[in-house]
């Protein structure tokens, strides 16, 4: 037998939260003090499938069902996709009861927050334009190409291209850090995003320039999204605001 | 219109954030995030090969439970790109004229302060040392010299899936170590062999330690 972990919520009731879970499984709560553990009752082992419309479908009633404890209890430490315990409603008791201490540590670290996704793009070319336009060594390399012979023209494009690449991408990190400090006043917890599988169209053309995961309290969204506002309105650039995620980058119970 | 709404629910214009396409933003949180446990008991943290998500955040788990032996339910793809993508990990270095006598996979209790929890890895036992080391990222994680082992006592101790046979070290003048390994049996009888000391077996219980000494 086994059990199929959801989250982790506040609250200490016994409770049936109807069949909404992977393959319209019963889901329920296994209360341990004030906390609980959101679970179902599966078979000891893990759930696989070729299919992929399957696949879409249990990914998002995992993601459904932390939604609506998280709804119900306020931020819970979700649980990756397909954890299963081996053994039953004592087993998982027993887990949360060992180390009770840090979940409960963790649980207050996210109360009240929860994660938002935020990535900046830059056009190069609008930006790029800008950065030469105002540098006067490469404007007054510009113009002596233009009275050049041609091979030794060829050369010199080269260098200024170079040239050119090289101060855009001093400026854009430059600016990578200057948006971090502004973002790091409205933020508890900030990491930085490696892996982005998926933007949306309109951002195609443009370059990601940084990605995190941020843990903000509710009281400071509004905040957040007017100074993401302002860097969304410089010339060049496009924010991307995601959330509000359950805190899946910083239920950190894995690690010390 | 995407993220770029502008509201005034606050008074003021801002960013309003969204979640835009459902399943493919989930599987970079679902996928490779949240809370995965690291302990015996756990038998899956599966990915969907299929999508074509990588499990690169989950790897140190899926290790921990490769080496404890609980994968028979993997995907088959999965493992062999597992194990290939280990094959090149860096082995323990060892010195001159040292062998190894016995290895085995298991777990080290580090307790400092608020935080304690086991740590697994390979206990290799050589004709000079017993050290624990982790593969990913590789490191040693714990060290002593057979000639500074003063005391090494078993005993059963209360565990969530039931009860376990715990080792206990003494070495370097008092400082105490705990292990779990899954052969204790023969590492007893190999640790034995290679410090030339008997090991007693002790019936403590609730035994802790703190800062690298016991305290029963």
């Amino acid at each position: 037998m086994g059990r199929y972990l959801y989250s982790i919520a506040n609250g200490n009731t016994k409770l049936s939260f109807g069949h909404i879970g992977l393959e319209e499984s019963l889901v329920y709560s296994i209360p341990y003090k004030d906390i609980m553990a959101i679970v179902h009752l599966c078979s000891p082992k893990p759930y696989e499938t070729d299919d992929e419309d399957k696949a879409k479908s249990w990914v998002l009633e995992h993601s459904y069902v932390i939604d609506r404890a998280t709804n119900e209890f306020g931020t819970v430490l979700p649980f990756s996709f397909d954890v299963i315990i081996k053994g039953d409603d004592l087993t998982v008791k027993n887990w949360i009861q060992e180390n009770y201490i840090r979940i409960k540590k963790e649980l207050e670290n996210v109360e009240n927050k929860a994660e938002y996704s935020i990535q900046i793009f830059y056009d190069h070319d609008t930006f790029g334009k800008k950065i030469v336009e105002v540098n006067k060594e490469l404007e007054d390399l510009k113009e002596k190409i233009n009275s050049m012979p041609q091979g030794t023209a060829y050369l010199y494009q080269r260098k200024y291209e170079l040239s050119s690449k090289k101060l855009i991408l001093e400026e854009i990190d430059l600016l990578s850090q200057e948006f971090s400090s502004i973002i790091m006043q409205y933020v508890g917890d900030m990491k930085i995003d490696k892996k982005v599988s998926w933007v949306p169209e309109r951002y195609k053309d443009k370059e990601l320039m940084m990605a995190f995961a941020c843990l903000v309290h509710h009281e400071k969204i509004d905040a957040l999204g007017d100074a993401l506002e302002e860097i969304n309105n410089r010339e060049g650039f496009a924010v991307r605001f995601t959330g509000p995620w359950a805190p899946f980058s910083f239920a950190r119970l894995q690690e010390v | 219109m995407g993220p770029l709404q502008f509201r005034s629910a606050s008074g003021g214009l801002n960013i309003k954030p969204q979640r835009e396409n459902g399943v493919v933003e989930l599987l970079d949180k679902i996928l490779d995030k949240g809370v995965i446990l690291n302990a015996d008991l756990i038998i899956s943290v599966a990915g969907i090969p299929l999508i074509g998500v990588a499990l690169k955040a989950a790897i140190a788990s899926i290790e921990t439970m490769l080496n404890y032996g609980m994968m028979e339910a993997w995907d088959k793809s999965t493992r062999e790109w597992y194990t290939k993508a280990s094959a090149n990990k860096k082995e323990i270095a060892l010195k001159e004229e040292e062998q190894v006598l016995f290895r085995t996979f298991g777990s080290l209790w580090y307790s400092q302060g608020q935080i304690s929890t086991w740590k697994p890895g390979f206990w290799y036992l050589t004709n000079e040392r017993f050290i624990l080391w982790r593969k990913s990222p590789p490191e040693t994680l714990f060290e002593v010299q057979l000639k500074n082992l003063e005391d090494i006592t078993t005993c059963m101790e209360p565990h969530f899936a039931g009860e376990r046979e715990n080792i206990y070290l003494q070495f370097d003048e008092g400082q105490m170590a705990r292990i779990h390994t899954l052969k204790t049996d023969e590492l007893k009888e190999a640790l034995e062999k290679a410090t030339e000391k008997s090991i007693e077996s002790r019936a403590v219980h609730d035994s802790k330690i703190q800062d690298g000494r016991l305290e029963c």
